[in-house]
């Protein structure tokens, strides 16, 4: 039986603070300030290019609705994921939660079993309505409550698939 | 407060005297806008020096010719993954610099995915929102507290152990060899995948 090389650990030159340097010198409050302030501004850009990823998520869900396979699925996932990081830093949180709900229906569910449409319909339907009323405030009751039934709706189906596939 | 966090918040206090303009940076996003974001960041904060690739495939096609020192990376693209771009960086011998620092930006937030990230040889993990402060110490992290490389058999890359592991007191379960000293090789830009 041979014997596995043991790991070799190395510390290779620190090039980044070589480049850098860097003293102690008191935070660069200026910096920040700078880099929020730009922040500042491209916020006025956030609805414009939230819509832009809603527009993705709704034409790959007609791709997949239209044919259904692998790699329409794959696209469909990929704008939802997109969407759900791309709205939580666009300040659309609620939107962020509800691609989140349905990247995790997609990235769970057996990639060899139909996907429930009408969960996903009603998912990318909401992502629509949310932007639509431009709605941001996580406390938002419609909202929430329409979230939390999406969410529970996906723990369901998730549910019956893995009992199925137990079954099986 | 864990330590290693205490530790990056009082780095945050020596970021006035970092010379960004110096590092070259690579933004690797299929997405413009959250490459447009975080460029806005970098170069409030001084950056000037900033390549950007909308796809793994173009980031690795010209990775030798923009040479960067960090490099911030999407996971979720089209064709080439994140990941497989990590992969090929740390482990190719065709990859220019297998050490560069490698901040992955995600949408991804569970515990495996977190996993994966760092098997395949992430410096840094930032799950998405986006904000100033968040890459402000993914900076300061891979700058004032790079992590000691690793090579095992199925392995290459920065040691996987959290850096709060340092408070350990237990035995060492890693049979570690002798230490490689690279202190002494002028540039690690000169590395290649042969050499580590």
């Amino acid at each position: 039986m041979s014997k596995e090389l043991p790991a070799e650990v190395f510390m290779p030159p620190n090039m980044l603070k070589a480049k850098v340097g860097g003293t102690a010198t008191g935070l660069d409050v200026a910096a920040v300030k700078r880099a929020e302030a730009a922040m500042e501004t491209l916020k006025e850009e956030f609805s414009d290019w939230i819509a832009i990823d809603i527009k993705k998520l709704g034409e790959a869900y007609d791709a997949f609705v239209a044919s259904s396979n692998r790699d329409t699925r794959n696209d469909l996932f990929r704008a939802g994921h997109d969407l759900k990081g791309q709205a939580a830093t666009f300040e659309f949180p609620l939107i962020s939660r509800v691609a989140s709900s349905l990247s995790k229906l997609i990235d769970t569910f057996d990639a060899d079993e139909p996907l429930p449409l009408p969960i996903v319909d009603a998912h990318v339907n909401a992502i629509r309505v949310i932007y639509r009323d431009k709605i941001k405030d996580i406390s938002n009751l419609t909202a929430i409550t329409l979230i939390e039934e999406l969410e529970r709706r996906v723990h369901q189906s998730l549910e019956r698939a893995a009992a199925k596939a137990t079954r099986q | 407060m864990p330590r290693a966090l205490e530790r990056v918040e009082r780095a945050g206090q020596a970021m006035s005297g970092y010379r960004f303009d110096k590092l070259k940076i690579l933004v690797v996003d299929d997405n413009q806008h959250m490459r447009k974001l975080v460029v806005t960041i970098l170069q409030a904060f001084g950056a000037i020096h900033i390549h950007e690739s909308p796809t793994g495939e173009h980031a690795w096609n010209n990775l030798r010719e923009a040479n960067p020192d960090v490099i911030f990376l999407d996971w979720q693209m089209e064709a080439m993954s994140g990941i497989d771009f990590v992969k090929l960086v740390r482990t190719s011998p065709n990859s220019p610099n297998p050490f560069v620092p490698i901040i992955m930006l995600t949408g991804h937030t569970h515990v495996d995915h977190v996993r994966l990230a760092r098997d395949a040889g992430v410096n840094e993990f930032l799950a998405k929102p986006v904000s100033v402060k968040a890459i402000l110490s993914r900076m300061i992290s891979v700058i004032e507290y790079p992590r000691p490389f690793v090579r095992t058999k199925s392995y290459f890359g920065p040691c996987r152990r959290r850096r709060a592991s340092e408070e350990y007191r237990g035995p060492e379960r890693r049979n570690v060899v002798e230490p490689t000293a690279l202190d002494d090789i002028p540039n690690n830009e000169n590395q290649d995948g042969r050499h580590v």
